[in-house]
């Protein structure tokens, strides 16, 4: 007979097995013919690379199933931009063509998603290797994902310059936004900070319930 | 460490020294209109400092670099950052094609930043070894990407001329990601130079002795 703890370690396997399948899949069907393979190739160094962080440091750092959860909910949409290439995902253009905007808004979305699924792993990793508590652990995920995004931006224009020298921000996806990088890092810390107020008004009423039971 | 601000004698010299070169840097600055948008930064950073050193007195030497920091920028808000006579002349000197002045100071706010910034995380998160550095990086980066978007919003809200002439992104269209990349840089080789002064030391000083200091 196994013990509750021992039911529960093995249930949360179960759900991690499942979202690495739905995963998979979804990567694999995603990788057949995608619109443009180079910059699915560009698209994916990222992927792989936080994918095998993910897995090479599983033993000594597990995140919670939530955590694996908004992970997964995430790399599933970058796995869509990057099928489509970001300028031409059909969330993107049909919202372009509903909401009248100038642009496929797509990767704004990714970068918002970033901020509001990132925000709470990196919640969790600071917690349990910086240890840090209180006020500190609402600001700095914050800055955790901020700091990333920015990072991010960074090596866009980096890797732009390398793959399409000359060409400038338009190469980006930027669609000839100036404030592209701006933008982007903006919505990323929006979403970071819509995280942490979601999280701290679930965990005040969970709170609460818990008073209230006790 | 003296809390008593009486009785820091460095600290009262560095404020007056300050003090007199933001005098001087006020007066008849080049662009008017982009001395006060860059001193947004100053009115906003300098009560800061002042209003949390009753319940946060940093080491003399975190106020020395953040009064370095302050002073650069305090020429460079003079000048408009674009026109410093030293950019002026490590264009000339090294053949840039452009002055190179406001990237100098963005490296810098990640190289002489990152100790205050550690020195508060160490106090008020307790942040310990690796993590002091790490935190410490990380908060410098986003603060630099912050940085950009605040421009960013400041230069659409001002008159495109004024805009252009804060954003000072000199006609290169990298000119964010090129800052942000010189913080990022200017912050990890402090870290690593942090760590490596901490470990010669081989104690733990800078944690142990900067948490037991308010005392």
């Amino acid at each position: 007979m196994r013990s509750n703890a021992g039911r529960a370690i093995s249930r949360g396997k179960t759900f991690r097995a499942i979202l690495l399948a739905v995963y998979a899949t979804l990567w694999t069907v995603l990788a057949i013919a995608p619109r443009d393979r180079t910059a699915w190739l560009l698209e994916n160094l990222l992927v792989v690379l936080f994918a095998g962080l993910l897995i090479f440091t599983y033993r000594r750092f597990a995140f919670s199933n939530q955590s694996y959860l908004l992970i997964t909910a995430f790399l599933c949409l970058h796995a869509f931009g990057a099928h489509y290439t970001y300028t031409h995902t059909p969330a993107g253009e049909w919202l372009k063509e509903w909401l009248q905007l100038s642009r496929n808004h797509f990767d704004r979305i990714i970068h918002f998603g970033f901020g509001l699924l990132m925000a709470y792993p990196a919640r969790e990793l600071l917690l349990r290797l910086a240890r840090i508590e209180h006020a500190a652990a609402f600001w700095l995920p914050v800055a955790a994902v901020l700091a990333a995004s920015t990072l991010f931006e960074v090596t866009e224009a980096v890797v732009a310059q390398i793959v399409s020298p000359g060409s400038g921000p338009q190469w980006l996806g930027g669609q000839g936004d100036v404030w592209d990088a701006q933008w982007d890092m903006t919505l990323a810390f929006t979403g970071a900070m819509a995280a942490m107020l979601l999280w701290s008004l679930g965990f005040m009423t969970s709170r609460q319930r818990r008073d209230r039971r006790n | 460490m003296q809390q008593n601000f009486r009785r820091r004698r460095f600290l009262h010299l560095l404020a007056a020294c300050y003090a007199v070169v933001w005098i001087i840097t006020a007066i008849r600055p080049i662009d008017f209109g982009d001395w006060l948008i860059e001193n947004l930064l100053v009115f906003a950073a300098v009560p800061v400092l002042i209003l949390t050193y009753r319940r946060l007195p940093l080491s003399n030497a975190s106020y020395l670099l953040l009064a370095i920091f302050l002073t650069l920028h305090a020429v460079g808000a003079h000048y408009t950052y674009a026109k410093v006579p030293l950019g002026d002349w490590m264009k000339e000197a090294f053949a840039w094609d452009r002055n190179h002045f406001d990237r100098l100071v963005h490296c810098l706010f990640g190289l002489l930043l990152l100790v205050p910034v550690r020195e508060v995380l160490i106090r008020t998160v307790r942040a310990r070894g690796f993590w002091s550095y790490a935190l410490s990086f990380t908060v410098i980066v986003s603060a630099s990407g912050f940085f950009e978007i605040v421009e960013a919003i400041v230069a659409q809200i001002v008159s495109p001329e004024l805009g252009t002439a804060y954003l000072g992104t000199q006609g290169d269209e990298w000119d964010a990601q090129k800052d942000m990349a010189v913080a990022m840089a200017g912050a990890a080789f402090a870290s690593v130079l942090l760590a490596a002064i901490a470990a010669i030391r081989e104690r733990k000083i800078p944690d142990d002795e900067i948490r037991r200091s308010p005392r």
